[in-house]
This record gives C-alpha cells, sequence and structure tokens, in this order.
C-alpha cells in the first residue's frame, strides 16, 4: 500500500485531491470552516494542474480497473489539460465567491451550504475523471457521473430550477442513451475484430484502438458516419448544439448564483471537449469527407460532416444570440449567450486550420472567463436588490460601481470587442474563415456578435444605467469576499486580452495532443500569413488614443459639475424620485418591429412534437399491457423472445 | 514579408505616430465637416457657413462656463467614444506613417470602429435620460444594419488582396496602377461600400439615431457644453477615419498625403450630394433597407471577386 501511494504520480494526486475535496465538502459540518478549506483545496488542485502543464506531456493514471473485461484508463493530455485547468479554475474562483458573507446569508435562509459546496466538488471531479478518460468505456461512465452530478447541482434550487434540471436530465438521458448505443455496438464488433488485428482485447475500446478500427475498415463508412451522428447528437445535446439547446438557458440559469457561474463557464464546454475527442481522436479520417465521394460513388464534396457541423455552429451563433436578446431577466440573457458562444469554438475547431482551431479552443478559456464574471456581477445584483429582472433594475452604477466595472469588461469580453479576450479568439475564428473563403459563415458570425452588442448593451444599461429606483437608494456594493474573485475575472479578461500568447500556448499543447496544426504565436498574438495580430500593439493604440481622448476632455474647456438625474430635461415637466424615467421594456422596439414575425418558436415546437409522439407511442403501448388479458400477453412475448 | 516589416518600426517611431495622428486627423475631420456642410447647403440653395465655424463650434463648445456632468460613465462614455476613434486611425496606414498599421488589420479596425458606438451607448446611458436611451437603441440598430454590409465588404476585400493588412492592400493597389484599384477591380463591393460609409456616419438620409436637429428627443438630450464637444470632435475623427479607410480599400490609398486627402473629399462628397435628395428613414426602415441592397450589392461583389 505504501508503495503504491509513495508511485502516485500528478494525475493520481489530482484526482486524489479532488476526491478528497468533495470528501471534506461532504463531511465537514462546520459550515463556515469548510467554504475557506475547500477554496484552498481547489487551489492546490489548481497547482497540480498548473505544475502538469509546464511539465507538459501526457500523464496516465495508476487507477486501471477492469470492467466486463475491458480495461478502463485515465489518462490526461495537453487537450484534456486545458479543459480541467478551466474547470478547476472556475470552481475556485465560485467557491471563493461564496466562501464568504454570501455563504453566510445563504446559510441564514436555512438552506444547506453544505449540500451546495458538495454537489460542486462532485461535479469538478467527475468532470476531472471525464477530462481524463482514455477509452469509450471510462468516457460513458464519467459523462453519466458529470451529468447526473450537473443535474443535482441544477436541481438544487427547486421550484423553476427543479424543472429545468429536469428538462436537462431527459435531453441528457437521451443523449446519454445514443452515446450508450454506438459504445456496445463498437464493443460487440470490435472483440473478434481484436484478433485479427492483433489488439489487446482488454485494451480494444481506447480511442486509439478504436481510431485503429475505423481507419482498418471493419466498419463501412455509412456504418462510422451513422456513428459519427449519434455520437455527435449525444454530445451535442451537453454543448446546446442546435437544435437541442432548449435545456441549457434555464438549467444554467436558474441554478444557485455560483453554481450557474460555475456551470455557464465550463459544464456545457464538456461536449465539447466530447466533440473534439470523437471529430479528431476517433473519427479524424471521415471528418473532411475526402472518403465519402468514393464510398458513395457521387460527388459529396459540397456537404462534408465539416459543411455540416460549421452550419450548425452558426446556426447556434446566431439563433440563441437573438433569443437571447429579447430575454427580461439578466441570468437568462447570459445563458442564452453562453449557448450562443459555444457556436464559435465548434466554427473554429471545425475549419481544421492553425487559426481556426486555435481560435476555437482559445474561446473555451475565454469564454469561461468572462461568462463566469458577468454570472457573478449579476449574482451581485441579486444578492442586494432581490431580483435580477432587467425591468425592475436600473442606475445601480452608482451605488455598485465594482460589480458594474466587471460587467462592463465582461460584456465587452463577450461582445468580442478589443481589447479584451474574446475579440482574440474571435479574431482567429474570422481570419480562418476568410482563409478559406467562407463567406456566409464569416458574416453569420459577425451577425453573431453583432447581436451580441446589442444584447450586452441592454443589461448593462438595464442593470447599472439609467435612473435609480426609489427603492435602490440604500444599496451597497458587495463585501470583498464577493468582489475578488469578480475582480480576479476582469484582470484575467483584460490580461489575456493584452496577453493571448499566455493562454495560447495552453491552446497549443491541447492542439496538438488531438493532431490538429499550430499556428504560430508570441506572447502578443499570431503570426499569419496574410496578416497577424498583435495584441499589445493594438491595446497600446486603443489606450493611447484613450489617453489623447482623456487629454482634450479632461484638459481642455471648463470643469464639470455633477448634476442630480432629477435636473434632467423632461419636456418642461418637473421630475420626482417616484417617477420611473427609465426606458428599459422592449428596449430595442423598432428592430423588433422589423425582426418580430422571424421569432416563430420552431424549436419549442419541434420539441412539442416529439414529447406528443413519444406520449403516443407510451401510451399506445400501455394500452397493450393493460388489456384484460395481458398476462397472456406477456407469456406470448416471453416464448417468442426465449425463441 | 510581414517579419520585415516588423522590424522596421522604432519606439520614436510608434510615439510620433501616436500624437501626430490624431492632430493631422482633427484638422482633416473638421475641414470635412465645413466641406460638408458646405455641400449640404449648396443643394439646399444655401450660401453654407464659413470657413472656420467647424472651429468655432468646437471652441464655444469646450469655453462653456457650465458642463453638465451625469456621472463617472457619462465621462468614460466620450473618452471613449474620441479614443475609439483616435485609435482607428492610427491603424490606419497613410503616407510616411504606416508603422503601426501593419500590426492591426482590417479586421481589427472594424471591430475598434465599434468601441466609439459602445462609448456614446455608455456615456448617454449614465444621463438616465430616457430619449437618450431610446435614441441609443436606435443608434445600435442602426449599427447593427449598416455593418452587416460592411464586414461582407470587408471579406471581399481581404479575400481579393488575400490579406488583411491594410499595407499590403495599398500596395498591390498602389503598384499595378488604376487598373488594380478595388473600385476598378469589384465596382459592386465599392458601391455597397459608399451606402454603408453613408449609414456608418450617421448622415442624411440615416441621421435619425443621432437625430441632430430634434435634440431633446435623441441620444444628445443631455449632453452640453465639452460634452457635446467632445462628441463634435469624435465626428470628425469619424470622418476623416471613414474616409481614409474606404481610399485605402477601394482607391488604392495615397502616395502622397495630396493625393490621399484629394481622394478622401471626393469620397465624403458623393454620398453628401446624393443623400440630401432623399427622404429620412425610420429605423426599422434602414435597416430594412440595408438588409437588402447593400448586403445584396454586396454578396454579388463578393461573388465576382476570383
Amino acid at each position: 500500500m505504501s508503495e503504491f501511494l509513495f508511485e502516485l504520480n500528478m494525475l493520481d494526486s489530482l484526482l486524489l485531491l479532488s476526491a478528497v475535496t468533495v470528501a471534506i465538502a461532504i463531511l465537514c459540518r462546520v459550515e463556515y470552516i469548510s467554504g475557506g478549506v475547500v477554496t484552498l483545496l481547489y487551489l492546490a488542485q489548481l497547482v497540480v494542474v498548473g505544475m502538469m502543464i509546464s511539465a507538459g506531456g501526457v500523464f496516465s493514471s495508476h487507477l486501471t480497473p477492469q470492467l466486463f473485461g475491458y480495461e478502463l484508463g485515465w489518462l490526461l493530455d495537453g487537450l484534456g489539460l486545458y479543459f480541467t485547468l478551466i474547470t478547476v479554475g472556475s470552481a475556485l474562483l465560485a467557491t471563493l465567491y461564496m466562501a464568504g458573507e454570501w455563504g453566510r446569508r445563504y446559510r441564514e435562509q436555512g438552506k444547506s451550504f453544505r449540500a451546495l459546496q458538495s454537489l460542486l466538488a462532485l461535479n469538478v471531479f467527475t468532470m476531472q475523471l471525464l477530462l481524463a478518460s482514455s477509452d469509450l468505456l471510462s468516457l460513458f461512465i464519467s459523462w453519466e457521473l458529470a451529468s447526473w452530478a450537473a443535474f443535482a447541482l441544477m436541481a438544487l434550487s427547486g421550484g423553476k430550477g427543479l424543472k429545468a434540471a429536469l428538462h436537462y436530465m431527459i435531453y441528457a438521458f437521451s443523449g446519454a442513451m445514443l452515446v450508450f448505443a454506438v459504445v456496445a455496438w463498437i464493443a460487440t464488433t470490435a472483440v473478434t475484430a481484436a484478433y485479427q488485428l492483433d489488439i489487446n482485447g482488454a485494451g480494444i475500446l481506447q480511442f486509439s484502438s478504436v481510431a485503429e478500427l475505423m481507419q482498418q475498415g471493419i466498419f463501412t463508412i455509412p456504418e462510422q458516419l451513422l456513428m459519427l451522428t449519434l455520437l455527435l447528437i449525444g454530445f451535442g445535446i451537453k454543448m446546446g448544439l442546435l437544435p437541442f439547446h432548449l435545456w441549457q438557458a434555464p438549467a444554467y440559469a436558474l441554478s444557485i448564483g455560483p453554481a450557474g457561474a460555475f456551470l455557464g463557464a465550463i459544464s456545457s464546454r464538456l461536449g465539447l471537449f466530447a466533440i473534439i475527442v470523437v471529430l479528431f481522436k476517433i473519427f479524424g479520417s471521415i471528418t473532411d469527407g475526402s472518403i465519402l465521394q468514393s464510398s458513395f460513388g457521387f460527388e459529396f464534396a459540397s456537404v462534408t460532416p465539416k459543411t455540416l457541423l460549421a452550419w450548425i455552429a452558426v446556426a447556434t451563433i446566431i439563433f440563441p444570440t437573438f433569443v437571447a436578446m429579447r430575454q427580461n431577466d439578466a441570468r437568462h440573457l447570459l445563458a442564452w449567450h453562453g449557448i450562443g458562444q459555444g457556436g464559435y469554438m465548434l466554427l473554429g475547431l471545425v475549419m481544421m486550420d492553425s487559426l481556426g482551431s486555435a481560435g476555437g479552443l482559445l474561446h473555451v478559456f475565454n469564454h469561461a472567463t468572462y461568462q463566469a464574471a458577468l454570472f457573478l456581477a449579476v449574482t451581485s445584483v441579486i444578492y442586494r436588490t432581490g431580483t435580477a429582472d432587467l425591468n425592475r433594475l436600473g442606475g445601480l452604477v452608482v451605488r455598485m460601481p465594482l460589480s458594474f466595472m466587471t460587467l462592463l469588461i465582461g460584456i465587452i469580453g463577450l461582445a468580442g470587442l478589443p481589447p479584451m479576450n474574446g475579440f482574440v479568439s474571435k479574431w482567429l475564428v474570422y481570419r480562418s474563415l476568410l482563409d478559406q473563403g467562407e463567406l456566409l459563415l464569416f458574416v453569420g458570425a459577425v451577425i453573431g456578435t453583432l447581436g451580441t452588442i446589442l444584447s450586452v448593451y441592454k443589461l448593462i444599461h438595464n442593470m447599472f444605467l439609467g435612473s435609480l429606483r426609489k427603492e435602490h437608494e440604500e444599496v451597497r456594493e458587495v463585501s470583498w469576499s464577493m468582489l475578488t474573485p469578480m475582480l480576479i475575472l476582469s484582470a484575467l479578461i483584460l490580461l489575456t486580452g493584452l496577453f493571448p500568447g499566455i493562454p495560447l500556448q495552453w491552446v497549443a499543447q491541447g492542439l496538438s495532443a488531438v493532431g490538429l496544426p499550430v499556428a504560430e504565436f508570441n506572447l502578443g498574438g499570431v503570426m499569419a500569413d496574410g496578416g497577424s495580430l498583435d495584441m499589445v500593439i493594438v491595446s497600446m493604440v486603443l489606450f493611447s488614443g484613450f489617453g489623447v481622448a482623456a487629454l482634450i476632455f479632461y484638459f481642455v474647456g471648463g470643469k464639470s459639475k455633477r448634476v442630480n438625474p432629477l435636473d434632467n430635461y423632461a419636456g418642461g415637466h418637473f421630475l420626482y424620485a417616484s417617477n420611473r424615467y427609465h426606458y428599459s421594456n422592449n428596449f430595442y422596439a423598432g428592430l423588433m418591429h422589423l425582426i418580430k414575425p422571424w421569432y416563430k418558436n420552431t424549436f419549442q415546437r419541434l420539441e412539442r412534437v416529439v414529447v406528443t409522439l413519444l406520449e403516443l407511442t407510451a401510451e399506445s403501448l400501455s394500452r397493450l399491457y393493460m388489456r384484460p388479458h395481458s398476462n397472456q400477453l406477456a407469456l406470448i412475448i416471453v416464448v417468442l423472445l426465449l425463441w | 514579408m510581414d517579419t520585415q516589416i516588423f522590424t522596421e518600426i522604432s519606439l520614436s517611431e510608434i510615439l510620433v505616430e501616436l500624437l501626430l495622428m490624431p492632430v493631422i486627423a482633427f484638422l482633416v475631420g473638421l475641414v470635412m465637416v465645413l466641406w460638408m456642410r458646405k455641400i449640404g447647403a449648396r443643394v439646399q440653395r444655401r450660401i453654407g457657413p464659413p470657413l472656420f465655424q467647424p472651429l468655432y463650434d468646437v471652441v464655444k463648445l469646450f469655453g462653456k462656463k457650465t458642463q453638465v456632468s451625469h456621472g463617472v460613465v457619462h465621462d468614460i462614455g466620450i473618452v471613449m467614444a474620441m479614443g475609439g476613434y483616435i485609435a482607428a486611425e492610427t491603424l490606419l496606414p497613410v503616407p510616411g506613417m504606416n508603422g503601426i498599421a501593419v500590426y492591426g488589420g482590417i479586421i481589427t479596425l472594424t471591430y475598434l470602429m465599434m468601441i466609439p458606438s459602445l462609448g456614446l451607448a455608455l456615456g448617454v446611458g449614465q444621463c438616465a435620460n430616457p430619449n437618450g436611451s431610446i435614441g441609443i437603441s436606435r443608434a445600435l440598430t442602426a449599427m447593427l444594419a449598416y455593418d452587416i454590409p460592411f464586414v461582407i465588404i470587408v471579406f471581399g476585400v481581404a479575400f481579393h488582396h488575400e490579406t488583411t493588412n491594410l499595407v499590403e492592400i495599398i500596395t498591390q493597389q498602389q503598384q499595378a496602377g488604376i487598373a488594380s484599384w478595388g473600385a476598378v477591380q469589384n465596382p459592386l463591393l465599392a458601391l455597397a461600400g459608399l451606402a454603408t460609409l453613408q449609414g456608418m456616419l450617421g448622415k442624411q438620409p440615416f441621421e435619425i439615431y443621432i437625430a441632430p436637429a430634434e435634440i431633446a428627443t435623441g441620444p444628445m438630450v443631455e449632453m452640453s457644453g465639452k460634452y457635446l464637444g467632445g462628441l463634435f470632435v469624435m465626428q470628425a475623427f469619424q470622418l476623416y477615419t471613414a474616409a481614409v479607410l474606404y481610399v485605402s480599400l477601394f482607391l488604392g490609398g495615397g502616395e502622397s498625403w495630396f493625393e490621399l486627402l484629394a481622394k478622401s473629399f471626393v469620397v465624403v462628397s458623393i454620398p453628401m450630394m446624393i443623400a440630401f435628395v432623399f427622404p429620412r428613414y425610420r429605423t426599422e426602415d434602414l435597416v430594412r433597407l440595408f438588409w437588402k441592397w447593400p448586403v445584396m450589392i454586396g454578396l454579388l461583389g463578393v461573388a465576382f471577386v476570383g
């Protein structure tokens, strides 16, 4: 035993630490201590992940149990490490946020802080297991575990949140069934194939062996395409890819504040991780579609899995963004944008060139930073005012300036404007689309960005700008325990925008782990033929522009005088504090006048059709066994089955 | 090619560029404001303002005794609005000062030019006047309208020249003469560009989101003194940036300052002469118009890019 412990490598210690975190979160009954302890444990995990990243290479765990004769294994390469880093980082900041005053009030409300803490830790642990899985069976098992953990964390909020969580569970379950079907299919066929190919039968489900099976043509191309489709749907559900996105926004938005920040930052990206594994580790050979032409015998070049996925990605960018624009609850608005941003990641990755894939993968990190910042800022507003309703807020910038700043930096990142990090990853995706001459995809991606700008301005305007409501006169900024993670995230958004080379080096490790090309980059950005990007210079120019503008504004002309908002122009009327002098409802009335007829709720209807069909099937089946002589019927079925 | 350009720039050059460009752009921009006002006046059979009127306007606005601020974000918004354009014009290649431009590129520039809109929106937002907020809702809607054809044009030009580097785009046009200018090679893109330019500048007939004629019911409602002055300066920068960008994309840039400025003034005059003939568009009609014609022409234009 001691020998075993002595031999623990870094992945073993990471998983062990993570398990210990779960155990302590569950066992520690003294809740005001557990917040701090668990935060420290996440910090320790982050240190281990950091050490692994700087060491580089592949780490395999000693944990190799056998199941049904298959060997399960855990192995962390550059790709898994990149996602693990983001997972642990988000968990650390979310826990830091709730360790202090936020958690105290949560406990005072009679809710179980311990449950929240331990479910979050459980999520992190199961996600780490998933990210380190090296074969289809361990992938499936940890996928299920992670899904259940996410469900429990969502369901914790109760009420509508529980309903949304159940909605998620139905989707997740259907997805998992598809994945399981493929795993079972491969497993049953593979055993016989293993002898032919001289592969160790127990390790036949490892990604590399499965890829080998595919390349050797054990499965025909149509079979492989079917498998690929089923897996993409199964994992795409988690990612919120159209048309399987309906569950996501309510489920994340209604989760408990910091948990929502964690889930919104990284949880659905596990779907992207699994898709990357499937696309590039297992089915790498058919993704670019060259085989399709030869096997079907007719010209299929224009519809490859690549173009199809790219179009799904663009649809995932556009539709949820414009749904987000119509939301009247800050959390729902952000959660809908979370779905849309996932589209950029997939779009970049399926471009499969050095710029696009770097952009897609970099966007995972960038998105996690600003989404967590935004969710935490909104949670802070809810903490002080009790609402995230965009029609019941306004003018909070004078009361909560630092939360405003976090939200501002976050929305600039989300909208993808320089100098924040969101711009860099989107720039890479745009450049890749440009290089490959994909005009319509490019325009689609930009439409998403423009829609995002409109939507996030509404968010910040309705919450923080405009006139302050009378009932919010006494509101104060949140405490430092909550501000610290928000400010750390803001700094990250800005710094990784100025120096994208830092996250790009993690991205490069991830890309090379799945065999995708890696762009040449430096601290400030990317060097590429046909136009480079150097964020250090761009930011310098931008801040110097602000500097010159500030010189003009502050040093030329008279000194400005602060006035009370009640002194505003109101067409000759007097304004009183009880007047609501704020424009928030139906903010883009003009635009909606034009595009409202385009919102057709197609996906809700589609979902309802599927539900109705399922209900009908279930009903007719239940008629079958509810009949008076159902026992005879059952006997016949059993006999038939046995026969 | 790229790496060669990168090594040539020195720190002193950067500093000169960062400080000199705003001054040049400011002066040129003021003359452009005058030029546009003159054209507008002549179309309407008026004489128009005297030579130094734009400068008087700036001096008057900045010299006001009462400067009403609605808070820090109000101030920062004005700074962002001006600063965004100052940054954008620094990243535009002009004769003798190409140093920084190679680091930016056309996509970066497109996004930098959205920062002033965001700045203005934030500043107006803090003024806590619903009239202002409605104006911003219109302004952002207009941005959604004109930026879609604009990115189609950007795509077309970058695809044609196989680079996003503006210096490279201009060099390619200058080396092969007029026949290789964007306006000759891709006339449809150049046409869509002119329309987009007009929307981007918020000039007639698309000026409803700025509402310069009914200041009390637009985004400027709470802007007074140097706040309005700052936005006036921003307008000068904006005119310069938009015109020079258009010249760089379609008219081969300028080998000398004279050439560049001559072309820029022609660029701002054309839409101005047409503009006053049209009635004013409501915001949603503006969206419909831009999503139909410039987008269609732009897409056609890209289809012809070989």
